[in-house]
């Protein structure tokens, strides 16, 4: 699945694949990746925190099918729209009920106003 | 200092996870009379479904009771508490000695005083044993019979439709949850059961009897009907009723589902001698009338109001019943806030709209997804959604942050809900 991502963004992993224009992720909001793109086994969110960082997440909430792309972004967390689990835009943790398992992150770079997401690797 | 917590719930488990979370580094006991502590809301949704099983709704996972360093006794009743003094007594007469205890008690399902109420055809819906018995009976073609047009009964009732029954929803009450939605969304929410073939009847249970293939249920007072395949509802008359006489198939059913609401579980600590009215009663900080014994959750009630039964106030409770052992400030509550889904449709709520002085409705009813905001004094006081969970994420930021709101861009879907929380 890597290779065809590759192959259609056109980068190696060491570059990363670039996924979207920083402008297009709003401040406090966060959209998603299709996994035919990232080569995951889940598609990607894409979060942009209010202080303007970006975070990326596997986009699936692991308490129920939700997307956190779809979530609230606020202060280093992202909240569930479904029922309100919250996970650490850092490192995936969840914090509290109703979610259990943590999710997992992805490493993001932000160059010349592009997003650029490393699939696996840790942030 | 040795910390015991009497139920499995979310209160319980939200009690514990928060101690260790503050930094409790004590002797930590979760005392459970289930399987293992799990969640309530799907058993009225997948679990009854039989999309999820009773590991995939666990509050945690089983590890995590370890890595926390909680001892949990499953299966495990409590019979007597003897704080201070001795701790609590356990079903096998074993004596856990606690400085503090947590009753997490909950709550029972309501069994109304109807005649007949009491026979095998008749479910509640409190337990995964509930959810399991009731999960036998809703095959396709199966005549069910609902009582109870809240969240629980509401939600089985979609379940049960779903599952290909056929469903009747009784409830004495016009709209209900018109108190927490407002009227308009409310009498909407309820006419989703109608336009998914469920007959929906304005009425109230005089009783049940057995008969060869079923239960009958006679329904008391007048009757409203609002039937399924296209019938407009009919006005409460003996003309109605009369209806629902002669059809037969609204009489006799497989089965029953009172979704009624649910009784405190306080026998341990009435038989304690705790203060006990409604609910088990505590202050601000979920002590109780013994300085030692605390309690959380459905089971328990402040003095200053009504007892709440919602999933997230439960958590809170625990949060502050953690804050109180471990002597730090107890975090502020948000605005309350609850969800149901049904029908596919998902709806949260969030505050008091019974508090508004003005509605706002961003969107329309036909649409996907839309929202009605409740405004007192130009302030929002409630807001909610259908399938828009960001509005009422604004929203509960809006209330708890006193953000003023503008009803002219609250009301347009074209604004970014977020952007008015800039004020």
């Amino acid at each position: 699945m890597r290779e065809r991502s590759e192959r259609t963004n056109g980068h190696s992993s060491t570059d990363g694949i670039r996924v979207a224009a920083l402008d297009d992720i709003p401040e406090g909001e966060g959209i998603a990746i299709d996994k035919a793109i990232t080569g995951t086994a889940d598609d990607i969110a894409l979060l942009r925190d209010t202080d303007g960082s970006v975070w990326a997440l596997d986009d699936t909430c692991t308490h129920e099918d939700a997307s956190l792309a779809d979530g609230w972004v606020e202060d280093g967390y992202v909240e569930c729209p479904l029922h309100s689990s919250k996970f650490c835009l850092k490192n995936g943790e969840v914090q509290g009920l109703p979610a259990t398992r943590s999710t997992c992150p992805h490493r993001v770079e932000v160059r010349d106003g592009e997003v650029y997401l490393f699939p696996g690797q840790a942030p | 200092m040795r910390v015991v917590v009497v139920g499995g719930g979310v209160a319980g488990v939200s009690t514990v996870a928060a101690l260790r979370a503050g930094g409790f580094d004590g002797d930590l006991t979760l005392v459970d009379a289930g399987e293992f502590p799990y969640d309530r809301p799907p058993l009225s949704k997948d679990y009854l479904a039989g999309s999820k099983d009773l590991e995939q709704i666990a509050l945690q996972r089983p590890h995590w009771y370890d890595e926390q360093g909680v001892r949990l006794l499953t299966r495990t009743t409590v019979t007597a508490l003897r704080t201070p003094d001795g701790g609590i007594e356990l079903g096998d007469g074993t004596l856990l000695p606690a400085d503090r205890v947590v009753l997490a008690t909950g709550g029972g399902a309501a069994r109304p005083p109807i005649p007949g109420a009491v026979g095998d055809r008749v479910h509640v819906l409190r337990t995964a044993e509930d959810a399991d018995r009731l999960r036998a009976v809703l095959v396709p073609g199966a005549r069910i019979l609902v009582v109870g047009a809240g969240l629980i009964g509401a939600e089985a009732a979609s379940t049960a439709v779903d599952l290909g029954c056929e469903v009747v929803l009784a409830d004495p009450v016009a709209m209900p949850l018109a108190a927490a939605l407002g009227e308009d969304l409310a009498a909407w929410l309820h006419g989703l059961h109608a336009r998914r073939g469920i007959t929906t009847l304005r009425a109230g249970i005089a009783s049940f009897a057995e008969t060869g293939d079923g239960v009958e249920a006679s329904f008391a007072g007048g009757v409203e009907a609002s039937f399924a395949g296209g019938v407009e509802p009919r006005t409460s008359d003996a003309a109605a009723l009369g209806a629902v006489a002669r059809a037969e198939r609204l009489r006799a059913f497989d089965a029953v589902v009172l979704g009624v609401g649910m009784t405190p579980q306080t026998a341990l600590a009435e038989a304690a001698g705790l203060d006990v009215d409604g609910g088990v009663l505590v202050d601000a900080g979920q002590v109780t009338s013994n300085p030692a014994v605390l309690a959380v959750g459905d089971g328990a009630r402040t003095r200053r109001g009504p007892r709440v039964e919602h999933w997230e106030a439960a958590q809170h409770d625990g949060a502050r019943a953690a804050a109180t052992i471990l002597g730090t400030p107890a975090p502020e509550p948000p605005a309350p806030w609850f969800w149901t889904d049904r029908h596919g449709r998902h709806v949260e709520v969030v505050g008091h709209m019974d508090a508004a002085d003005q509605i706002i409705v961003r969107g329309s009813f036909e649409d996907p997804s839309f929202s009605v905001f409740g405004l007192r004094d130009g302030l929002v006081v409630a807001a909610a959604a259908v399938d828009d969970s960001t509005a009422v994420r604004a929203a509960r930021r809006m209330i708890d942050r006193r953000i003023p709101a503008d009803p002219a861009r609250l009301s347009d879907p074209s604004v970014n809900v977020r952007v008015l929380l800039r004020g």
